[in-house]
């Protein structure tokens, strides 16, 4: 690669053009992304609209300048900067502006020092900062890109390489500082898309402008799985109100002055620009008085008031395409935190709390069904008790609804496995009731009551121990009972002993426990999972 | 004149094989580090899942250049003047990109190529390629074997037993099948090639169940034309699966592979993929 010492203006403005280019590639992708701070799926849209601007003012410029091109690129982001990211994105650009003031070309450690400038106008606009969010990722770009200009100053190739390094880096490490990421099991999109900015800026440096006609930017992915769907959110019903944005345009306009002023109407504030021109952001319940105040500033233009609950619905929407890319959603009922996590894990839309001690009503399920993302469901009760008001749900919904009738929670998990994303509803029955009878469930819990069955003379609170919903063996402690079950069985071609213990039991027992079956059995993979429900100590899952 | 038939190293198909059968294969690059190999010229499987497996870093990969198939291209046509050339998944990689750029750079007239992007990947490609190849003997003239391949491409079926999908994931070639990570029991995926990108099947919890879903897998067909069995560090499994199937279906053909080095870099170790060609 030849290196590139200084660029122009003209570089400066079709390299933005490119990566403008390439970020409406993703863009519908970033939108699928967005869940903090309002998960509207609008991200992508608004950083791609608010580049457009960018662009189109950059050729307006009135000299082939550096300085002038950035100018007019700052200029026309502010003009038409839209959302959250947008209005980021306007004061990264701006940052850059003020650093290229007065130069016709610049070079690598001007970009350094500009990117510099970005990060801290980035972080200048908003009245309170949140990390994990593309604020990061302009930071984590501009710290890396300084530290390199030390070993590789003069290319701006390399330096825009250690850019998108950082940028991919940081990006992937969003969902570690941002909770509501981590439970969508997605990372940050506004970061995301200043990912693709720059990965496009670099691709044009390195004259891959034909490549990229037939590529398409790639979407960092997290391997952290959603434990939480968005419908759940939706549950909640907070209310969101409206993301109200305008230009204000006036004379001795004080940013400062209006921020600390706004700050108590609302939410994500975000006022940006300079003296005879302010963008202003912010999601209020009140959008009225926010207007009301501005017009007394200014004249206001380009105002937008949209109304985050109606766009949160078209979000859930959007969800439908994404995830797992299963048209068929699945409804489980399982109780304790440690299971629903493992349930949801493996692809369930919805769960339904309720299992032994509490079984939940039809209603319960028939709301589950209904707030599921698909016409399809398939229910698993994981009870015997909850089967037949599982059966009853069909008649109650337009929807079409499949029980596979699972009656322990190993039984919820092998049929879950086992469901095939390319065969249809009718042959997903059938393997997964296949899936079902094929694995054996250990239920082990405390007797409620002193009883006398058979030949088993039973204690009250002493361990006991089901097979399969059958009574089998009682004992002194719970590792006992487990021991004389496993004996009785035919252990031959078992492979995967998964044992997952109750919220009343220590993990250091629960490995005790394990320890001990695998030095028994040293031919099986022994997996021990906090399922965290209540009522059972150990529910073992024998396939 | 016969036709010549090109494909990439992502076909799976071995220099040996590709020599007996004469087929042009045209390496990518698998790169630990600063340097690259040129999958299985420069770099043998063995030693590939050696270094992969106890290697410090994980390795990346590269496709050919535009010259790479301008030189065989140029080669080729001393001596034939139909191409056609079959390629990896244009969602995977970049190859058949490379393979249309040499095309463009090729003289009017000097040759007529073909250039087909498989959407498939490993033997789902392979055993296309040696079926066109078959065909070109045969005296089937370019239109012809682009034609067949086109009929045939829908009808190569790839099941891939995954033992890790970190591999997949850290490469960026996850597709569809990102719905599969993360789940907090230890799963085995069963992933295919759908639309030219990978896309779960199912899940399993042991090897031995994964088998089982790749033998029970060739039941879903009426009529098999031949099958692929390959592995990446695991040839006794692999073996222990062909064995298994030449008992059911004794007279169909059942090729044997081992994943490339450039596709072991996605598809990691203790990985096994079925290929059943579907007869017309």
């Amino acid at each position: 690669m030849k290196p590139i010492n200084s660029i122009g203006g003209q570089e400066l403005r079709e390299m933005f053009g490119a990566a403008t280019g390439w970020l409406e590639k993703s863009s519908a992708d970033i939108d699928a992304l967005n869940v903090f701070p309002v998960p509207d799926g609008d991200t992508g849209t608004n950083m791609l609209l608010t580049m457009r601007s960018t662009i189109e003012e950059a050729y307006r410029a009135p000299d082939r300048s550096a300085s002038a091109v950035a100018y007019a690129m700052a200029h026309g982001a502010l003009m038409g900067a839209r959302g959250n990211s947008g209005v980021i994105l306007s004061q990264i650009l701006r940052g850059l502006a003020q650093k290229l003031a007065d130069k016709e070309t610049f070079t690598a450690a001007d970009l350094a020092s500009a990117l510099k400038e970005s990060s801290a106008m980035a972080y200048r606009g908003i009245s309170n900062p949140v990390e994990g969010t593309m604020l990061t990722v302009i930071k984590d770009v501009a710290a890396a890109v300084e530290a390199a200009m030390a070993n590789n100053g003069k290319d701006l190739v390399a330096v825009m390489e250690t850019a998108v390094n950082a940028a991919t880096e940081s990006v992937a490490n969003t969902p570690n500082l941002l909770n509501v990421l981590r439970e969508a099991g997605v990372v940050d999109a506004g970061g995301q898309g200043l990912q693709t900015i720059l990965d496009g800026a670099l691709r044009y440096l390195r004259g891959e402008m034909e490549q990229m006609r037939f590529r398409k930017p790639q979407i960092i992915v997290t391997d952290m799985h959603a434990t939480k769907q968005p419908q759940m959110l939706a549950a909640d019903e907070i209310p969101y109100g409206y993301c109200t944005e305008f230009l204000l345009k006036g004379e001795k306009l004080e940013t400062d002055k209006i921020r600390k002023k706004l700050e108590k109407k609302g939410e994500s504030l975000i006022v940006v620009g300079d003296d005879s021109a302010a963008r202003i952001h912010i999601h209020t319940l009140d959008p009225g008085s926010v207007i009301e105040y501005a017009t007394g500033l200014g004249t206001i233009h380009q105002v937008s008031i949209r109304n985050m609950d109606e766009q949160h619905q078209d979000f859930l929407e959007m969800q439908k395409d994404k995830g797992l890319a299963m048209d068929t959603a699945i409804v489980a009922v399982v109780s304790g935190e440690g299971l629903s996590d493992v349930f949801t894990s493996l692809g369930v839309t919805v769960i339904v709390p309720g299992g032994q001690t509490m079984n939940p009503s039809t209603k319960d399920l028939l709301q589950a069904v209904e707030q599921a993302a698909s016409d399809k469901v398939i229910i698993l009760p994981n009870n015997k008790n909850i089967v037949a008001t599982a059966n009853q749900v069909q008649s109650l919904t337009e929807k079409k609804i499949e029980v596979v009738p699972t009656t322990t929670i190993p039984q919820g998990v092998a049929a879950l496995l086992a469901f095939d994303y390319e065969a249809n509803l009718e042959s997903n029955i059938q393997i997964m009731t296949r899936a079902m009878a094929a694995v054996k469930t250990i239920e082990i819990c405390r007797a409620v009551r002193s009883v006398k069955l058979g030949d088993l003379k039973i204690k009250k609170k002493q361990p006991i121990g089901f097979l399969d919903g059958t009574l089998l063996a009682a004992g002194a402690d719970c590792l006992e009972v487990l021991n004389k079950m496993l004996s009785e069985l035919e252990l031959g071609k078992v492979e995967v002993i998964t044992i997952y213990y109750g919220a009343d039991t220590k993990s250091a027992e629960a490995e005790q426990v394990a320890s001990n079956i695998r030095s028994q059995y040293p031919q099986l993979q022994i997996e021990v999972v906090r399922g965290g429900q209540p009522h059972y100590n150990y529910i073992v899952s024998i396939e | 004149m016969a036709v010549e038939i090109v494909t990439d190293s992502l076909s799976d198909i071995t220099p040996e094989f590709a020599k007996e059968l004469g087929i042009t294969v045209v390496p990518l690059y698998v790169r630990f580090g600063e340097e690259a190999y040129r999958d299985r010229v420069e770099m043998s499987t063995d030693e590939f899942y050696h270094r992969l497996i106890n290697g410090p870093n994980l390795p990346t990969t590269t496709q050919p250049s535009p010259g790479d198939f301008l030189d065989v291209f140029k080669k080729l046509a001393k001596k034939t003047d139909e191409i056609l050339v079959v390629t990896v998944s244009g969602m995977l990689s970049g190859t058949y990109q490379s393979a249309m750029q040499a095309k463009n750079m090729m003289e009017e007239g000097e040759c007529r190529i073909e250039v087909i992007d498989s959407r498939k990947v490993a033997m789902s490609l392979g055993l296309i390629v040696i079926k066109a190849t078959e065909a070109a003997r045969t005296g089937a003239n370019l239109d012809e074997l682009a034609d067949l391949v086109r009929r045939a491409l829908p009808r190569s079926n790839l099941v891939v037993y995954f033992d890790t999908l970190k591999y997949l994931a850290k490469g960026g070639r996850i597709g569809k099948a990102q719905g599969l990570l993360g789940a907090m029991l230890s799963i085995k995926p069963i992933l295919t090639i759908k639309d030219g990108e990978m896309a779960p099947l199912t899940r399993v919890r042991s090897p031995a169940a994964g088998l089982d879903y790749l033998y029970n897998f060739v039941s879903g067909f009426a009529k098999i034309e031949s099958m692929a069995v390959e592995h990446s560090t695991v040839p006794d499994e692999a073996d222990g699966l062909v064995e298994r199937l030449s008992k059911i279906l004794p007279k169909e053909r059942i090729y044997r592979a081992v994943v490339s080095p450039v596709l072991g870099t996605y598809a990691g170790p203790y990985a096994i993929a079925l290929t059943v060609l579907e007869a017309e």
